[in-house]
């Protein structure tokens, strides 16, 4: 997320930039695992670098999202008191909320319900901030990306950083897979593994680490009742478990948060889930676990400090923009604008955008809920040909995302771009249908075409592909 | 003949076709699949298809997918374009699918190899083998179709895990072993799944897990997922998908469309 913000925001301006990914594709850690909430900062620490980003990125999301072709809907939060000991905490952080300077109020239990017909009549009260919204983060990180290619930004994916090459107190070259990148600056937004960047760099010495977060995701049939994100009252330890209405109508409920040690363990366990069940059906009551269609985990980047968006004190030319901790999605317009600056303070031509500088993505309409399939049958007949049922994708969808300046290269790189095999079949119906296509369009064969990293193929013995 | 009342079916398998059978004398019925061949599971080589498909007397629609249903029309997708149909009640006959990793409950990782049945047979069948040690959840039809088609197309060994008990014969294939009455639990490996973790404490290595236990239905008609206005749902959720099964539930979804018709006749 931040890293693509950062290439998004420079590609427009005089700069050469090159983008790294150590996975196989963009958005594989925090940034496709996350509640997709834009929170309008009611929920964030006033004094705090963290809190001044979100409500910078706040206003502009309609408008950004339209020119990144990314859903965004802003319905709001709703904080809700289930208990007596919860009520008597929103005047404070209704206090809090409004030190923060996002939108607030605190409704009766009454007024909740007519906000939210889904939450308990137990709702007693409820802490309201109209202004947060949610967004399809997936979109949202592969549209930054996506612009910034159209902009010329070089994308490398699977490359791994291995070694920062110095020249005194500067960094004069980046080995990344196989290919060693020269540069002027070097931007670290690698999330968990920050620190591990910091250190090939000879940077300064902090420490990120994993904070497991466990989901759920319910039917879009369930998702599209719903009017609001609707969360418990935040405690001084956890914001708690968050149902939320995702912009593709399916519905989340999470996360947890627990600090980890191992960086690629993304498992999810029994006992967990329940808890998170059990927390979401207190306050929506009506949700059934016979409606889930996928659970998951992500790891979301926690350290201390958070928010380490700075030149390094030992490099001279290396700008950390760590520790975004789970606010990443609200606040990444103004990181990248906060990079930016940095990047210019350092001498670098970052402080005008180009002429030809292209600044919106061209919409790719998706036939599912179109006001006019009519429309786009006239525009491309290949949106006759569903072929994820589920989600309603079709071919012309498939084709478009690997017609893109950064596609797909992975069944998972399929599904982040266009849905298919996201919904509530999960692909049994559609995944042999869609791997066809993505072997097609990618030119290999179907046994050694990649389900996400590039030796987790579809097919066993894809030796021979 | 005119005025009779229009009656849109999605799905032109054993059900569809039974159901736009029963109601081929007292409504205009149109069947709309989005596979070009009438029979579903049960395919068009079962007697079956072929004597319901000539007798039923409805409008074909293959080739086209359902997509949208507002009450009053069904609005439907192929290569000839959009297509609304207006009808007084919808036949929803789209099948079923095992269960997903999640409604099965399986932990774990998200390590690839985890496949529904349905896509591993169909996989095996074009020559694609997503395991040489396939682990399939289940112990029915889908099952055991999965276990003949991986071991067919290359597998050196199966095993199934059957949460239910084996509810078929055992089969004669000495490269297919059967866990009875056990559980996936969770599941582990990086990039693709190497062991998969049982209810009764075993781990077993493996390099696929198959899903195919239990049976959900398939609903993709917006407007008529759960329960939709002048929607009916035949959808025979039983383990073996026979066609008696099936010629059932279109018989009894017929009845209730007659009976939702018969309603909105009555002054």
């Amino acid at each position: 997320m931040i890293g693509c913000a950062v290439a998004w925001r420079l590609s427009g301006t005089a700069a050469r930039v090159t983008l790294i990914e150590a996975a196989h594709d963009l958005c594989e850690g925090a940034s496709k695992g996350n509640t997709g909430i834009a929170t309008s900062g009611g929920d964030c620490h006033p004094g705090t670098l963290e809190l001044e980003l979100v409500r910078r990125s706040s206003p502009g999301w309609e408008a950004l999202c339209a020119r990144l072709d990314t859903p965004f809907h802003r319905i709001g939060t709703l904080a809700v008191a289930l208990s007596e000991e919860d009520e008597q905490r929103l005047p404070e952080l209704l206090r809090d909320a409004q030190d923060t300077g996002a939108a607030a109020e605190v409704v009766t239990g009454d007024q909740a319900r007519a906000l939210e017909p889904l939450i308990s009549e137990g709702a007693r009260a409820a802490l309201h901030f109209p202004d947060d919204g949610i967004i399809d983060s997936i979109r949202l990180t592969i549209g930054y990306a996506e612009l910034a290619a159209r902009n010329g930004v070089e994308v490398l994916r699977g490359a791994p950083v291995r070694s920062l090459a110095r020249d005194g107190d500067r960094i004069v070259a980046v080995t990344a897979g196989d290919r060693r990148v020269a540069t002027r600056s070097v931007v670290n937004a690698a999330g968990v593994e920050a620190d591990t960047i910091s250190r090939l760099a000879g940077g300064e010495e902090f420490r990120t680490w994993p904070r497991q977060g466990q989901y759920w995701l319910f039917d879009r049939e369930l998702g599209g009742r719903f009017r609001k994100v609707v969360g418990g009252v935040p405690t001084p330890v956890t914001r708690g478990i968050y149902c939320v209405p995702t912009t593709n109508r399916s519905l989340l409920l999470g996360p947890t948060a627990v600090d980890r040690e191992d960086r690629t363990d993304r498992a999810v366990d029994a006992e967990t889930l329940d808890h998170v069940f059990d927390a979401a059906q207190r306050l929506v009551p009506s949700i059934g676990r016979e409606h889930a269609i996928k659970t998951f985990a992500s790891n979301r980047p926690a350290s201390d400090p958070t928010y380490r968006i700075a030149v390094d004190a030992a490099v001279a030319n290396l700008v950390h923009a760590a520790g975004i901790r789970s606010t990443g999605v609200s606040s990444s317009p103004a990181v990248a604008e906060m990079v930016r600056g940095l990047l210019e303070g350092l001498g670098l031509p970052v402080g005008d955008q180009r002429p030809d500088a292209v600044t919106e993505l061209e919409p790719l309409p998706r036939l599912l809920g179109h006001p006019s399939p009519e429309q786009l049958f006239a525009r491309d007949p290949r949106y006759g040909q569903v072929i994820c049922a589920c989600e309603q994708v079709t071919t012309a969808e498939i084709a478009a995302a690997h017609g893109m300046a950064v596609p797909p290269t992975s069944l998972e790189g399929v599904r982040k771009r266009t849905r298919a095999t996201g919904g509530r079949c999960q692909g049994a119906f559609c995944l042999s249908g869609v791997s066809f296509l993505h072997s097609l369009h990618a030119g290999r064969r179907p046994q050694g075409i990649a389900v996400s990293e590039p030796d987790a193929t579809l097919g066993v013995g894809a030796d021979d592909a | 003949m005119p005025d009779r009342p229009l009656v849109a079916i999605v799905g032109a398998g054993i059900t569809g076709l039974a159901c736009a059978h029963a109601l081929r004398d007292v409504a205009d019925v149109t069947v709309v699949d989005r596979i070009p061949v009438p029979g579903g599971v049960h395919g068009w080589e079962a007697a079956e298809t072929r004597e319901l498909a000539r007798a039923c007397r409805a409008h074909m629609r293959l080739g086209e997918t359902a997509i949208r249903w507002d009450g009053l029309a069904l609005l439907a997708i192929g290569q000839d374009g959009p297509q609304r149909m207006e009808a007084a009640a919808l036949v929803i006959a789209t099948g079923a699918r095992p269960l997903g990793r999640a409604e099965l409950g399986i932990a774990g990782g998200r390590p690839a190899g985890i496949v529904a049945a349905t896509v591993a047979c169909h996989l095996a069948e074009n020559g694609l083998l997503v395991g040489r040690r396939p682990l399939i959840v289940g112990g029915g039809d889908w099952a055991m179709r999965a276990a003949g088609e991986l071991r067919a197309a290359g597998a050196e060994r199966a095993t199934l895990v059957c949460p239910d008990g084996l509810l078929r014969e055992r089969p004669v294939d000495d490269g297919v072993h059967v866990r009875e009455r056990d559980r996936v639990v969770s599941v582990a490996g990086t990039p693709r799944v190497r062991t998969a973790t049982l209810a009764s404490g075993e781990t077993l290595g493996c390099d696929a897990v198959v899903l195919a236990h239990g049976v959900a239905a398939l609903r993709n008609v917006d407007g008529a997922v759960w329960a939709g206005d002048r929607a009916v749902y035949a959808q025979p959720l039983a383990d073996p998908a026979t066609v008696e099964r099936a010629r059932a539930a279109g018989a009894e979804a017929a009845a209730a469309v007659r009976s939702l018709i018969d309603q909105e006749e009555r002054p």
